[in-house]
């Protein structure tokens, strides 16, 4: 009798290979289980980065507590998996293979670098895996919008170029406009912007000054900026250089000419004007905010009250609250998806987020073809103690500088 | 503001910030030229004294002129102590002057990246923060050109520095004495000179010029551990002046400062980053001692 040719053989064949197909067929999505649903959250919570982290992590844990405490999202609880990604690309790319591959979590939520994000995704688009940035700007995860990625949910630098840009055009009655951004990708895009806004509404790019990064000496360019006789100055810097700029321009006697910066450059007010440390340097210093709290005391005084309860032996910095809109749209999409969750079913409930929040400038909002989620933000006035929000909202129309 | 103005101001700004490279390039130049020796962790000293002095300031709450009496002090305990429990173990306490140059050279590379290492972990660092000024007030104008009392301060107190050092190489037995051991450290051992105690004494010095080099350097900056990267220019303009040469590095500083602004102001400020090393590549292209050490050695290798 010839073994391979019998019928016994043959079901013995068909039975293996059934048996190894049944987990395929009954494939359960990862990170979802009748009860729970695992999300990876992570963010910088040690090295030089880490104020930018521990907060916002924790104002978004905190907001998956408080869902949890009301029951769940369908009846399913949230479960975070929480790792520190130290804001290098190494280190995020080494935690988000070790969320999707150990851990298994439905989705990813976190990142607050956005050069760290970048090296993520190529591996995030491979393994199919919804990654919604924490807090990071996200300019160059976001343009171009690929499929599983979504952020930006503080404004991109189109955004912040654009705002201020308008604001100095139509509010200040700028006619010639100082420019002084990075020579990197995101002071391209702010000046992009900044420029397509500032000739659209009839005014004039005086002076273009793109500056490296880490500049030390930021003496000439101030000079060049000076030369240009402008009616506004809009600045893309980084903390540390756009400390130098108020400091130059303070010296230079340019005080009279409106300051108006990007909020990268002054993610802690209270500290940019202690380093800048000449109060005649920030009479007349605009920001961009993305956030209400400035405007409406009751939703600051909410959120650090909500924050306390959470981590009642810490205080909030001020980057706390940039941890909320991405925790919010998370928990706004799983609650629209209902009880049937596949990661290709997030991401498509995802593009659909329409979601206006008190804490918020503007409607966050995906679209297919668009993962930035913030287009509107205001303009704040900052004297070196007070802040005072500008009343109108500036949105970038989704055009102008790309 | 028209082009001259323009020019004028980028001079008045250069001469500043020339002077501060001027001092660092000072603390190399005095080094090499004692020991052969070039001190990578010059930068870094520069560091510690920004950071001592504000912590003087700010967490001690001494007036601002103690900064310049034990930010030199504590830089120059820090420089003697570098030479005493590393670089006389490495060297051996060898009397021959060129021994065991590499080890040396890594050993600075050693403490830079020590201090550095040290000023990160210390919480008080981990905030960016500023020095104040030493002088405030408003600013004085000449015609368009606005010169700061901070600025003024900075070339006073380059220039009482440079002063001091020349009366002290010049006219002080020790000073002397310091130039008798870097020319011919067995000769000067056999005239009774401690030639180990004039080690310390370079090291010491030079790193107490650094550190007044970071009190001047530090409000014009913001206050960080990698603020060091100074060095990068002070090499710059060593190298311009000659290595050999204090008055040549002195105006090696000031050039670079000047040389900075104007590449800033009428190239772009994007190529300011790479003016020093340009120069650096020109100078030892075609003036490799710099244009104020007139010789030329050449050593067997």
């Amino acid at each position: 009798m010839n073994l391979w040719k019998s019928k016994g053989f043959g079901r013995l064949i068909g039975a293996f290979a059934a048996s190894l197909m049944a987990p395929m067929l009954h494939a359960q999505t990862p990170g979802v289980s009748n009860n729970e649903i695992v999300i990876g959250l992570f963010a910088p919570l040690s090295g030089p980065l880490v104020a930018y982290g521990v907060d916002p992590l924790n104002a978004a844990k905190m907001l998956y507590d408080d869902v949890n405490a009301k029951g769940g999202i369908h009846g399913r609880k949230i479960r975070l998996v929480i790792e520190d990604d130290k804001c290098t690309g190494n280190e995020l790319v080494g935690v988000v293979k070790k969320l999707i591959t150990v851990d298994n979590v439905f989705v990813l939520h976190g990142g607050s670098c956005t050069a760290a994000i970048a090296a993520a995704q190529e591996y995030i688009q491979r393994e199919k895996v919804p990654f919604v940035m924490l807090n990071a700007a996200g300019d160059n995860a976001v343009f171009p919008a690929t499929r599983y990625m979504f952020g930006s949910f503080q404004g991109t630098q189109r955004v912040y170029g654009s705002a201020l840009a308008e604001f100095a055009v139509k509010s200040l009655k700028a006619k010639r406009v100082a420019v002084i951004v990075h020579d990197d990708d995101y002071g391209k895009a702010n000046l992009a912007a900044a420029k397509a806004v500032i000739e659209r509404l009839g005014g004039e790019v005086v002076a273009q000054e793109r500056i490296p990064p880490n500049i030390s000496d930021i003496t000439a360019p101030v000079l060049n900026l000076r030369a240009s006789k402008p009616d506004a100055i809009l600045s893309g810097a980084y903390p540390a250089p756009a400390v130098l700029l108020a400091q130059k321009y303070g010296e230079f006697g340019m005080t009279n000419i409106p300051l108006l910066q990007s909020t990268q450059g002054m993610p802690t007010p209270s500290v940019y004007a202690k380093n800048v440390g000449n109060p005649d340097a920030l009479k007349n210093l605009y920001h961009t905010w993305s956030f209400s709290d400035i405007a409406n005391e009751a939703i600051r005084a909410r959120m650090v009250g909500m924050y306390k309860k959470s981590f009642p032996d810490r205080e909030p910095g001020p980057f706390m609250v940039t941890g909320v809109p991405s925790a919010l749209a998370v928990i706004d999409t799983l609650q629209r998806m209902g009880r049937d969750l596949t990661r290709e079913k997030f991401v498509d409930a995802m593009e659909k987020l329409n979601l206006t929040a008190d804490v918020m400038t503007g409607p966050l909002q995906f679209a297919p073809g668009r993962r930035d989620a913030l287009r509107s933000v205001v303009v704040v006035k900052f004297d070196g103690k007070t802040q005072k929000a500008m009343p109108d909202i500036y949105t970038w129309n989704g055009k102008d500088g790309n | 503001m028209g082009t001259w103005n323009l020019i004028w101001q980028g001079l008045a700004s250069g001469v500043v910030t020339g002077c501060v490279y001027a001092l660092v390039a000072l603390s190399l130049v005095i080094v090499y030229k004692s020991t052969d020796v070039v001190n990578f962790a010059g930068g870094e000293l520069v560091m510690i004294g920004a950071y001592l002095g504000l912590f003087i300031l700010l967490g001690l709450e001494w007036p601002y002129v103690a900064l310049f009496v034990m930010v030199p002090i504590g830089s120059f305990v820090l420089g003697g102590l570098f030479t005493r429990f590393s670089l006389d173990k490495v060297s051996g306490r060898a009397m021959v002057k060129h021994a065991n140059l590499v080890p040396l050279v890594v050993a600075t590379i050693a403490l830079s990246y020590l201090l550095k290492g040290i000023v990160r972990v210390i919480p008080f660092t981990e905030e960016v923060r500023r020095l104040p000024p030493l002088m405030t007030g408003p600013p004085i104008f000449l015609g368009d050109v606005v010169i700061q009392q901070q600025d003024i301060a900075i070339v006073l107190v380059t220039t009482v520095v440079m002063v001091i050092l020349w009366l002290f190489f010049g006219y002080t037995f020790v000073g002397k004495a310091l130039r008798a051991t870097s020319q011919n450290i067995r000769a000067a051992a056999l005239l009774g000179i401690p030639v180990n105690l004039m080690k310390l004494s370079v090291w010491g010095l030079s790193a107490a010029i650094a550190g007044i080099a970071g009190i001047l350097l530090a409000p014009k900056l913001l206050m960080t551990p990698d603020m060091g990267t100074v060095v990068m220019l002070a090499f710059a303009a060593a190298i311009i002046g000659g290595f050999s040469s204090l008055p040549g590095c002195v105006v090696g500083g000031i050039a670079l400062g000047i040389l900075q602004n104007m590449v800033g102001i009428f190239i772009s400020p994007q190529a300011i980053a790479v003016t020093p090393f340009f120069v650096i590549m020109l100078v030892l292209l075609f003036k490799p001692q710099g244009f104020f050490d007139t010789t030329l050695a050449v050593k067997k290798v």
